[in-house]
């Protein structure tokens, strides 16, 4: 299989230890690939690197074996793109912008941009500065999947959209999938990335910690629990739980992480008055610092 | 404190510019009045003589000249005439920047969020502007003072005229805040801002010498006008200042009030927000599609409102070459008549390649700036990731921005040439076309140079590329305007982008100084190519 993405000691130091050191990537066509990583990891960096938008204080990074930054042009022709940041395109409307962007391009069929804002539920007729976040995300990713691209590369493509328009975008990213092309999300939301990629590869304060096909990241999954007794809390079985860490009890609260499945801690709480009982996904970083601890 | 921190950073640039360009202004012309007045009181009666008719030519842009034979009066024509309407579209452009500006980049959102009240964010911006505005103009009016060389100018009667600029200069920001809160974005508050605001110099102007009413009242510029502290020893015109004042508050609480009540992002005007049609497609318009014609068409109403503003200015202009030329010549000043000479303003035709051309210079200049101000704007928005994002090379962004540029200014230089020639037919004056022509291809060099300067160093500083051209600008305008004052080497003189550009209307074309500006602009676009090429995006 070729490489679609190859990294090699890639280093952008943007000083005080910010930025990204020495990434070791290499991604084969036709994979999906979730980049996941806390706020600040250095994700939206290495993205901005393999774009050729800036530029490498060491090390290189290639696309389908072409250099981003010096044959970054050839490279953006593989390449569709959907940045962190939306941009501000003020009293353009959609339907300029997408056709501007189509002729920078040149590849671009109109069949296929209206075929995303339909599966998208995007009116073109509106005015930038009309759009909601999630629309301007909508259209961001018209134009990084509009020229069916052989590489997506896309940071934080569901922010602002709703679970609905999600679900729509997970199906858009298979059905790139099913043609061949590569895709790499960056995400800080673990569940996010498990809907659609094969492997991921966590990034933290600029360095990359583990790069794991993603069942074997299934350990990591983790839920910070709540739980309310009407009575006392059953310290001792709740410290027989398997898999349940971090466990704080005040009152007649008791609080924890939980990895692996709920039925430990079900058979656990049986038979006392459970009054409340919450469970969330913990951040990213949450989950680091007991994974990595 | 931290907002008017803020509010203080975001008046950084004009401070500096308006502050430099006053400053400048004000001690060049100063000295240059020291320097052409003469010293016995016959060379200053003569020159009195002499500028007072001139000045009755130039009604149609500055007040008419009283006690000219002083520094006080020379300064309160030459100098307050114009100035105001400066700081009046510096005002335009902060006022709309506090209505609008801060609020299109989603900052009033994050203030609001902060807990900070709409009333109170809006009190500090216009607090800040008056602020800044009073140390501009104080810093002017210093600066004058110092560089008075012996000339008896009191004190007391350059604080009045301070007053006085501040209080056309806060009715002018009244007048943009009010405006800002009518339209959706900076760049139509600012543009109908400064519009609004030169129509009514215009019209304050052709009150002087003709009979316009009541409407004269609305404009600014005649209260302005009607205090003359200079030279009426230090008095304001009561009525005047009360009116510029009283306007400045009424206007301000407007726009306070009306963007304290209105939502976010919309505007005061009931059903302002029109339906547009929906649609899946995306546009179909071809242009967009092309390079050069697709940014040009998305300018094309700016494009179209500068054409047509400046083929009237262009018009208007010309219309009065014969009378102005008629006066100058018939100087009794040999000082001036050979100041006039040198300049080329003796003759008919030469005299309307002067006017018409160095009027060409400042606003194509002002035009090619406004360019750079947007291109540093694609790199702080994320348009130029957008468009880098795309297979394109920062050689065609350099490239096509350049020629986008060109394009437009081509168009409104030829609109205005024949606008030129037309004129100046009906006036009795004979043009040699193809000069007319040629001067207005060759005005493309100005753009061209400002262009590629401003683009270097939009790619290598683009926050600072609005200052560092608007310095070459004024430096260019005053080394041009003072060289022939001051009988300064040539050398001097072509430190000036203007000069470099010559007079191609009267005698030989400057054909080295042509060559010169297609070489700097040349060599700043080569620049330009490595900066972008090296430099981070966004960084």
């Amino acid at each position: 299989m070729t490489e679609a993405i190859q990294t090699k000691a890639l280093t952008k130091d943007y000083g005080n230890g910010r930025g990204i050191f020495d990434l070791d990537l290499s991604i084969t066509e036709g994979e999906v690939f979730g980049f996941l990583g806390p706020n600040g990891a250095g994700k939206t960096t290495t993205i901005r690197l393999l774009m050729g938008l800036i530029h490498a204080t060491r090390g290189g990074a290639r696309i389908f074996g072409l250099d981003c930054d010096h044959d970054s042009v050839a490279a953006k022709r593989k390449v569709g793109y959907c940045p962190g940041e939306l941009p501000q395109f003020g009293g353009w409307r959609g339907s300029e912008i997408v056709a501007y962007v189509a002729g920078l391009r040149g590849d671009v069929k109109d069949a296929a941009i209206t075929a995303l804002a339909e599966r998208l539920d995007l009116d073109l007729g509106r005015k930038y500065r009309e759009y909601s976040h999630g629309n301007k995300q909508k259209l961001a990713l018209i134009l990084a999947f509009m020229h069916q691209p052989a590489l997506v590369i896309l940071d934080e493509p569901t922010t602002g959209l709703d679970p609905l328009v999600q679900q729509e975008f997970y199906g858009i990213v298979r059905d790139a999938r099913t043609r061949g092309a590569t895709i790499f999300i960056s995400s800080h939301v673990l569940s996010e990335v498990e809907h659609v990629c094969d492997r991921v590869g966590i990034v933290r304060q600029g360095h990359l910690a583990t790069v794991s096909p993603l069942e074997d990241l299934v350990g990591m999954r983790a839920f910070r629990v709540d739980i309310d007794f009407a009575d006392q809390v059953p310290v001792e079985r709740l410290k027989q739980v398997d898999g349940l860490d971090q466990l704080v009890v005040t009152d007649h609260r008791a609080t924890g992480l939980l990895r692996g499945t709920f039925e430990p801690l079900m058979a656990a709480v049986a038979g006392t008055r459970v009054v409340g009982f919450t469970s969330r996904e913990p951040s990213l970083e949450e989950i680091f610092l007991t994974y990595y601890r | 404190m931290m907002l008017i921190r803020i509010a203080l950073k975001q008046q950084t640039v004009g401070l500096i510019a308006l502050g430099l360009a006053g400053v400048l202004g004000g001690v060049l012309n100063a000295l240059a009045f020291i320097q052409i007045a003469g010293t016995t009181p016959a060379e200053r009666a003569a020159f009195a003589q002499q500028m007072t008719l001139l000045g009755a030519q130039l009604s149609y842009m500055l007040p008419v000249p009283v006690h000219i034979d002083t520094l006080s009066g020379y300064l309160e024509w030459r100098l307050f005439g114009f100035i105001v309407l400066v700081y009046a579209i510096w005002a335009a452009i902060a006022g709309s920047g506090s209505g609008r500006g801060d609020e299109e980049r989603g900052l009033v959102e994050q203030w609001l969020a902060a807990g900070v009240g709409r009333t109170r964010y809006i009190i500090t911006r216009v607090a800040v502007f008056a602020a800044v505005a009073t140390v501009v103009i104080g810093a002017m009016q210093l600066s004058i003072l110092l560089s008075a060389g012996g000339e008896p100018l009191p004190a007391g009667e350059l604080l009045a005229m301070a007053v006085n600029l501040l209080a056309a200069t806060l009715c002018s920001y009244g007048i943009a805040l009010v405006i800002a809160q009518l339209v959706t974005t900076r760049r139509a508050a600012g543009g109908i801002a400064a519009g609004l605001l030169i129509a009514l110099f215009l019209i304050n102007g052709a009150g002087r010498t003709a009979d316009l009413g009541a409407v004269r009242w609305l404009s600014p510029f005649y209260h302005f006008e009607r205090s003359r502290p200079l030279t009426n020893a230090g008095s304001l015109d009561v009525g005047a200042i009360s009116v510029l004042f009283g306007a400045a508050v009424v206007l301000t609480t407007i726009g306070i009030v009306t963007f304290a009540r209105r939502d976010l992002g919309g505007t005061a005007l009931p059903g302002a927000s029109r339906e547009s049609r929906a649609t899946r497609s995306p546009s179909r318009d071809p242009l967009l599609r092309l390079p050069v014609l697709g940014p040009l068409r998305q300018q094309r109403i700016w494009v179209a409102a500068w054409l047509v503003g400046f083929v009237a200015l262009s018009a208007s202009l010309i219309s009065i070459t014969r009378t102005i030329v008629d006066s100058l010549t018939s100087s009794e000043v040999p000082f001036l008549r050979a100041y006039f000479d040198r300049a080329g303003l003796g003759v008919y035709d030469s005299f309307v390649g002067v006017i018409w051309l160095s009027t060409a210079m400042l606003l194509l200049s002002a035009y090619a700036i406004i360019q750079v101000a947007s291109w540093s704007a694609d790199d702080a928005e994320g348009r130029l990731a957008t468009i880098l994002s795309a297979p394109v090379s920062h050689a065609r962004v350099i490239l096509e921005r350049l020629a986008t540029l060109l394009v437009a200014v081509g168009l409104i230089a030829a609109a205005s040439a024949v606008a030129v020639y037309v004129v100046a037919a009906g006036q009795g004056i004979t043009l040699d076309g193809g000069r007319v022509a040629l001067a207005a291809a060759l005005l493309l060099t100005i753009p061209f140079a400002f262009g590629s300067i401003g683009q270097f160093v939009s790619a290598s500083r683009p926050r600072i590329a609005v200052v560092a051209l608007s310095a070459v600008a004024v430096l260019s305008y005053f080394v041009q305007q003072f060289v022939p004052l001051f009988d300064l080497p040539d050398w001097v003189a072509n430190l000036s982008l203007y000069t470099l550009f010559g007079t191609p209307m009267s005698g030989d074309i400057k054909w080295g100084g042509v060559a010169g500006l297609v070489g700097i602009g040349t060599v700043a676009t080569a620049a330009s190519l490595i900066a972008l090429r090296q430099r981070d995006v966004g960084a």
